[in-house]
């Protein structure tokens, strides 16, 4: 079943367009990737989604219309974004970052009960919980921010650029507890990365993007066949 | 609108307006009553006023809302050199004040800034909110300087006597104040246009672009400052001369607010913007209390704000204004809308008042790129 | 000793009103990121419809009720329609439209009003209370014990409610906060309302000693500000202790320093201000501010 679907969307920043009609399906319980250089349009297709740029095109989500709808109205229709920089709110606490991300929800108890458990799933922000988000460090930032989205019990997670500005070894802790999150939880979820193999360790079938039109698309194995994707972006 | 660029870019328009605006000034009092050459000679005291303030607030962009403290102060050091029983010779009692209005207020200024440039903005604008506030009960204090809470009375700036049948008194003041007016100008002129002017611009723009180019931000701040005090206590002196009286009101804070208000009404960093900033600031009071009193705040709030919300550049822009607004509006009319996200969070980086042009389409945009 | 205590007092009391100010000013910077000038006209105004009510009969407390009701929805319409474009801006820009707001409302309040200085009753009445030795009005008590609760009454907005969270996310990254949900926008005017509430507090309490007029809060107006600023503009417990030290001083060095006296003592508060700014830019309770380019 179909959740998201996005039909020749275009974005712009001012005058200047910067998507150029992308289209792609994300199912019930997929994770999508969005992959490409710089600069290609990857975080943009996220922003679009969410309502923080102007948009052409169509954006359907579960069945609703949402194009150009306001990014707290696409929040409470079950979408969560964990955007690129993680928008961490670095004066607040770490457990007040997370009842931030549970905002629209009322049920108090179960809300306590998913802290714990963002809260097992990221033992370092366990022992950061009383503390400011902005003394955290960039990885534990991320998980911060995944954990805030966590906290929505979303039906569909965007992840920008994760791993950016993390360690390798952060960056691959923090997509190990992503694939985690992915079986026990079994969220719906679209990758943007720059990082092709981290990327690959979660998704199913992407996209790779190219100054703001689609070069290739296909199911994960397909895109690992091909010697552009292999050379591009595994160092093939 | 090309045309009119045009035109202005031509040297021999720009001369034969230049002698037209000239003839216009050295005629005007001839043929004008006391009270319009009054009016005429207070412009020229504000322009000279607004002119400081636009230095360091338009073009080196610190708030200031203390130019009235300097405006009074200029006009206290006049009234009192020009009055006071010292061996000066009088020829040179005129020339002398009209030094000291420089000078001293300059020096006031110099020492204020070098203590409140190192402070964030805002803590800087308060400190010149300090200026009036401490010089109003300073100046009922000092009573043999300032003639306390019921300020001084000076009559002087008489026409000279080989002027005698030729000039009346008002006719005199008046060009005693353009020049000095004109000279202010043409002092701000070469100020701004030249080296100083590009780098007050930079630290406006973006301090830690200054400091990258070596232009420090707090000693231009300081400069910036220190000449809009000079300018202040000119205008002062000025002030004395058209006006004849001063008191602890002069240095109100109103005025303060009401130049800012009139600076950029008339048009921000810019030197056209401030003689329209003053035309402003002398006439519409006058012409709004005549018509009701009650109204004149409320109508200076509304122009103000009506004004930073459609024509941000002041009055100065207006036909560069009119030219961008007519441009978009047959843009619309072109091509199909995008379909933007209505009403919604505000995002960083507008850095310009301009920025409201961009805000009107409705849709805020997110500067920062993927 | 009697004669200090009860300078110190009044300072507290007067502190209180700069600080009901003060805190406006410090949660509309938090909230939307700029200072504005003005808050006092906002008070002012709202105040005049405090007068206004009780004029036309209505009992003292349903007068000051119905300027609060006034005044919340004027900070949250000032907000939405004038403010919003501005916010995050260029901070200049934004002095100046406050600036212009602050005139367009003494003009609104002219208009309705008039210049003329009305008389405000005191919601504490009159009375002067003997506790032993030291004269101590009623009404000053009173404007101390409020601030004292407004105080609590905001940390635990702040740190209890699902509110005062929301309202510290959108504070700190509105658009971060819209992504979970927030509504931003409203969330914002609710900001501005809340502190034009905190004005007219201010407002009704000092009405009846400044009587009630278009340029009554334009002094309060101005150590508000001086408060906040030292305070560090971004912490409303360092407005308010600021604010409560700019009241005492302010007494105390009229009534003891000869030289300074009862028409100089107001720059008193202004010299000291600009000192603590020169030994500490970020103000008594401010962070470092750490410009990143």
């Amino acid at each position: 079943m179909t959740l998201l679907e996005l039909e020749g969307v275009t974005a712009s920043y001012g005058h200047a367009e910067v998507l150029h009609g992308i289209s792609f399906q994300v199912g019930e319980n997929d994770a999508f990737g969005i992959l490409g250089a710089n600069g290609a349009g990857k975080t943009t297709t996220l922003r679009a989604i969410s309502g923080m740029v102007p948009t052409g095109g169509r954006i359907t989500f579960d069945g609703t219309d949402i194009t150009g709808f306001r990014p707290d109205r696409v929040a409470a229709l079950g979408i969560a974004h964990v955007p690129e920089g993680r928008g961490t709110l670095g004066d607040l606490s770490v457990r007040d970052n997370l009842r931030v991300g549970a905002y629209l929800r009322t049920d108090r108890k179960a809300v306590a009960e998913d802290i714990e458990l963002c809260l097992d799933l990221f033992p370092n922000l366990r022992e950061r919980v009383g503390s400011n988000a902005s003394a955290l460090s960039g990885g534990e930032q991320q998980m911060l921010a995944i954990s805030r989205a966590i906290m929505a019990r979303p039906r569909l997670i965007l992840l920008d650029e994760a791993s950016l500005g993390l360690a390798p070894s952060t960056a691959q802790n923090v997509y190990r507890a992503i694939k985690r999150l992915r079986s026990e939880q079994g969220v719906a979820m679209v990758v943007v990365e720059q990082n092709a193999m981290l990327a690959f360790s979660v998704v199913d079938h992407a996209i790779v993007l190219e100054t703001g039109s689609t070069s290739l698309a296909g199911t994960r194995d397909e895109l690992l066949g091909l010697d552009e994707v292999r050379r591009a972006y595994l160092g093939g | 609108m090309s045309t009119l660029t045009k035109l202005s870019a031509n040297l021999w328009v720009r001369i034969a307006f230049g002698v037209v605006v000239a003839a216009v000034l050295i005629v005007a009092p001839l043929i004008s009553s006391k009270f319009v050459n009054y009016q005429l000679g207070l412009i020229a005291v504000f322009a000279v006023a607004i002119l400081g303030l636009n230095i360091v607030m338009g073009y080196a962009g610190q708030v200031s809302l203390g130019q009235s403290a300097f405006l009074g102060l200029g006009a206290y050091i006049a009234a009192y050199f020009v009055t006071a029983d010292l061996p000066i010779p009088d020829e040179l009692r005129l020339p002398i004040s009209l030094l000291l209005c420089a000078i001293i207020p300059a020096a006031v200024g110099l020492v204020v800034a070098l203590a409140a440039a190192r402070l964030r903005g805002l803590a800087l604008a308060m400190v010149t909110i300090a200026l009036p506030i401490i010089g109003i009960p300073l100046a009922k204090r000092f009573r043999e300087f300032t003639g306390g809470a019921q300020g001084t009375t000076v009559s002087w700036l008489r026409a000279p006597d080989w002027t005698e049948g030729i000039l009346e008194n008002d006719q005199w003041r008046y060009y005693v104040v353009v020049v000095i007016a004109l000279l202010m100008f043409l002092l701000a002129r070469n100020l701004v246009r030249g080296r100083m002017g590009r780098a007050f611009r930079i630290v406006k723009e973006n301090e830690a672009v200054a400091v990258a180019m070596g232009i420090s931000p707090y000693r231009y701040k300081v400069m910036a400052f220190t000449i809009a005090s000079m300018f202040g206590g000119v205008a002062g002196f000025m002030y004395l001369g058209i006006v004849q009286y001063t008191s602890p009101e002069t240095l109100s804070f109103h005025t303060s607010i009401n130049m800012v208000a009139a600076m950029v009404i008339g048009g921000s960093a810019s030197i056209l913007g401030t003689i329209f900033g003053a035309i402003y600031f002398v006439l519409v009071p006058s012409l709004a209390n005549e018509v009701n009193p009650s109204l004149t705040a409320l109508f200076s709030g509304a122009i103000l704000l009506a004004v930073l919300f459609l024509v941000p550049g002041g009055v100065v822009s207006l036909p560069r204004r009119i030219a961008q607004v007519t441009r978009r509006l047959a843009r619309r009319r072109g091509a199909p809308a995008p379909q933007y996200p209505s009403d919604q969070a505000p995002a960083p980086a507008t850095t310009r008042p301009e920025s409201t042009e961009k805000n009107e389409e409705r849709g805020k945009v997110n500067d920062e790129l993927p | 000793m009697a004669y200090f205590i009860q300078l110190v007092i009044e300072g507290l009391a007067t502190g209180s009103i700069y600080g009901a100010l003060a805190l406006a000013i410090v949660l509309v910077n938090r909230a939307t990121g700029l200072i504005n000038f003005a808050q006092g006209g906002m008070a002012v105004l709202s105040t005049f419809v405090a007068y206004g009510l009780f004029q036309a009969g209505a009992p003292l407390p349903l007068a000051i009720l119905g300027a609060v009701v006034f005044a919340f929805v004027l900070g949250a319409a000032l907000e939405r329609v004038l403010i919003r474009p501005f916010e995050r801006g260029d901070p200049d820009t934004a002095v100046v439209v406050t600036i212009g707001l602050f005139v367009l409302l003494g003009g609104v309040a002219a208009f309705f009003f008039g210049y003329e200085p009305r008389q405000f009753p005191s919601f504490f009445g009159t009375t002067t209370l003997d506790l032993g030795g030291v004269f101590v009005s009623l009404r000053s008590l009173g404007t101390i014990v409020v601030l004292a609760v407004v105080v609590v009454l905001l940390q635990l907005l702040f740190r209890g409610t699902k509110l005062g969270l929301a309202m510290r996310a959108v504070a700190d990254n509105p658009q971060s906060a819209s992504l979970s949900g927030l509504p931003v926008s409203r969330l914002l005017m609710i900001g501005w309302g809340l502190a034009s509430v905190l004005g007219v507090v201010a407002g009704v309490l000092v009405a009846p000693q400044l009587f009630v007029s278009p340029g009554m809060l334009d002094f309060v107006l101005v150590y508000a500000l001086a408060a906040a600023i030292l305070g560090g503009l971004d912490s409303p417990l360092g407005a308010v202790v600021a604010a409560w030290f700019i009241g005492v001083i302010e007494n105390l060095a009229g009534a003891y320093i000869d030289v300074i006296g009862n028409d100089l003592k107001i720059a008193v508060p202004f010299v000291v201000m600009i000192i603590i700014l020169i030994v500490r830019p970020q103000g008594l309770f401010g962070r470092k501010v750490v410009v990143r380019v």
